[in-house]
């Protein structure tokens, strides 16, 4: 078995290539900016035991970590076209869906990777000692100044390293965009091996790209948790 | 076990309710008709046979691949976590490579691989094994699992006291001895758990099997949807979320449970 890369010179290629990992990245960081508020909200709403809140965030988070993001993202899709939420164009005047491919995937990553979140960080608040939480009460901070100045900012930094397997998670459950037809990495693959019939070259190619997206993410939150260490405060 | 019963019920209720009504709000009226539809395919749906006379599909299919990509996975992820533990570097550092690289590479991009990557049929000992989209869909899915439960393996076996390895060192065992009669029976409680883990995971990825052809829920899902109109699609899709939950959710409550009586344990 040989492998041919020449098709990796084609510029159109190259230029489908590069603006699916464009795609991807987009995706992947509107998803994150959706799972940690999910994740922040959800983790405080449990935290901070607030009455009738409770089961709803906990029915939530069960339902969202327990079901596969691929059927919540048919579903989403489905559902949201079934509803025929539209809005009108501006410029054409035409309706257009208000929730394209694009925005479900965005969607189904922050509640399927955000449903995760909520049980992250709430981990990671209760890790928080209780004599810091203690001495802040005794200062006279209220129960919500404790959580806003105190607890959350120890609770987050100490949810670092299992949050950093769930944005990896998150980048790789990304790929599923070219399920709803959006173009991201893996569209621009299937369109190439369409037209090269160089299947297992594109693969192995897509996948050293999620490779090195996963590696330079997990460097980033790396240099992101060195930065906001707190000096004698863990390893 | 009562804080996790109590869990047990909230979420069985609750997500219940929760699925009922969005099937609701989608079909107001027409609810009746849909589940009644619902009703019909469920034969179709649970096992791939429309008269429940063949598990090989729907959602039994699913159950399969990810019980033989397990069985497949546990035994090259204790492999590959005996490598990441080596003493030597020459094998550590490789195990160790492979393992990030197959944790964090995407599910889908490894099935489209193997779909790809695996012959037709191969010819061994003069009889012919073909690749069917279900055993490409097991080796898909049992790459990435290798690397979670090789890094469970691990874990499990450095929560073991060191001071157990010294003892049996100095008794005269040999470093695999070590590890499977000392260390590993005493790792298991420390593993099991996230095994579990792992299994619902692994078992939430297969509902990816669809791009290989696999005759998976999904797929059956699809053709339903086919054939019956674009118009159940919400309600066939919210069928499938509740059987996947279903599945999932005693799965994690087994496994707080069981972390709970570990952690009670030390």
């Amino acid at each position: 078995m040989t492998l041919d890369f020449s098709w990796l010179l084609d510029p159109l290629y190259q230029t489908w290539l590069l603006r699916g990992i464009g795609t991807t990245i987009l995706l992947s960081l509107l998803g994150m900016v959706l799972m940690f508020v999910i994740g922040i909200v959800g983790a405080a709403l449990l935290h901070l035991k607030v009455r009738f809140l409770q089961s709803p965030v906990t029915i939530f988070v069960e339902l969202f970590r327990n079901t596969p993001p691929l059927v919540q993202l048919f579903f989403l899709y489905f559902m949201l076209s079934e509803i025929g939420l539209t809005l009108t164009d501006p410029v054409t005047g035409g309706r257009i869906p208000l929730f394209t491919g694009f925005t479900c995937v965005v969607l189904s990553l922050g509640l399927y990777n955000g449903a995760i979140a909520v049980e992250i960080i709430r981990s990671g608040l209760l890790a928080v000692p209780a004599q810091t939480v203690e001495g802040a009460r005794s200062l006279g901070y209220s129960r919500l100044q404790t959580f806003r100045h105190v607890e959350l900012p120890i609770g987050l930094r100490m949810s670092i390293p299992p949050m950093t397997s769930n944005i990896v998670s998150l980048i790789k459950t990304s790929s599923q965009a070219v399920l709803v037809a959006v173009a991201d990495i893996m569209y621009g693959a299937t369109q190439i091996m369409l037209e090269t019939f160089r299947n297992l070259e594109v693969m192995l190619l897509i996948w050293v790209i999620y490779l090195a997206i996963a590696s330079l993410a997990v460097l980033v939150v790396r240099r992101i948790a060195a930065a906001f260490r707190i000096p004698g405060y863990g390893s | 076990m009562n804080a996790e019963l109590k869990l047990f019920a909230l979420g069985t209720v609750g997500v219940t309710f929760v699925l009922a009504a969005l099937l609701v709000t989608v079909y107001g009226a027409e609810t009746g008709r849909v589940l009644q539809a619902l009703a019909m395919r469920t034969p179709l749906l649970l096992s791939g046979s429309p008269d429940f006379s063949r598990f090989e599909g729907g959602f039994a299919a699913n159950i399969v691949i990810s019980v033989w990509a397990m069985m497949i996975a546990a035994v090259a992820g204790t492999a590959l976590g005996i490598g990441m533990i080596s003493q030597s570097v020459l094998v550590r550092a490789p195990s160790v490579l492979l393992m990030n690289v197959l944790r964090n590479s995407p599910w889908l991009v490894v099935l489209y691989a193997m779909l790809y990557l695996l012959p037709f049929e191969i010819e061994a000992f003069g009889t012919i094994f073909s690749f069917s989209p279900v055993i490409k869909a097991i080796i898909g899915l049992a790459l990435p699992v290798t690397a979670n439960i090789a890094e469970v393996f691990r874990g499990g076996v450095e929560a073991v006291p060191t001071g157990q390895w010294e003892s049996a060192r100095s008794l005269g065992y040999r470093r695999l001895q070590i590890l499977r009669r000392v260390v590993v029976p005493q790792a298991i409680q420390f593993m099991t758990p996230n095994l579990m883990t792992t299994y619902a995971m692994l078992f939430i990825g297969t509902s990816l099997v669809v791009v290989t052809g696999a005759n998976d829920i999904l797929s059956v899902a699809r053709t339903v949807i086919a054939s019956d109109g674009a118009h159940y699609a919400t309600a066939i899709y919210l069928y499938v979320l509740f059987l996947f939950f279903l599945f999932c959710f005693p799965i994690a409550i087994l496994t707080r449970w069981l972390e709970q009586r570990v952690r009670v344990r030390q």
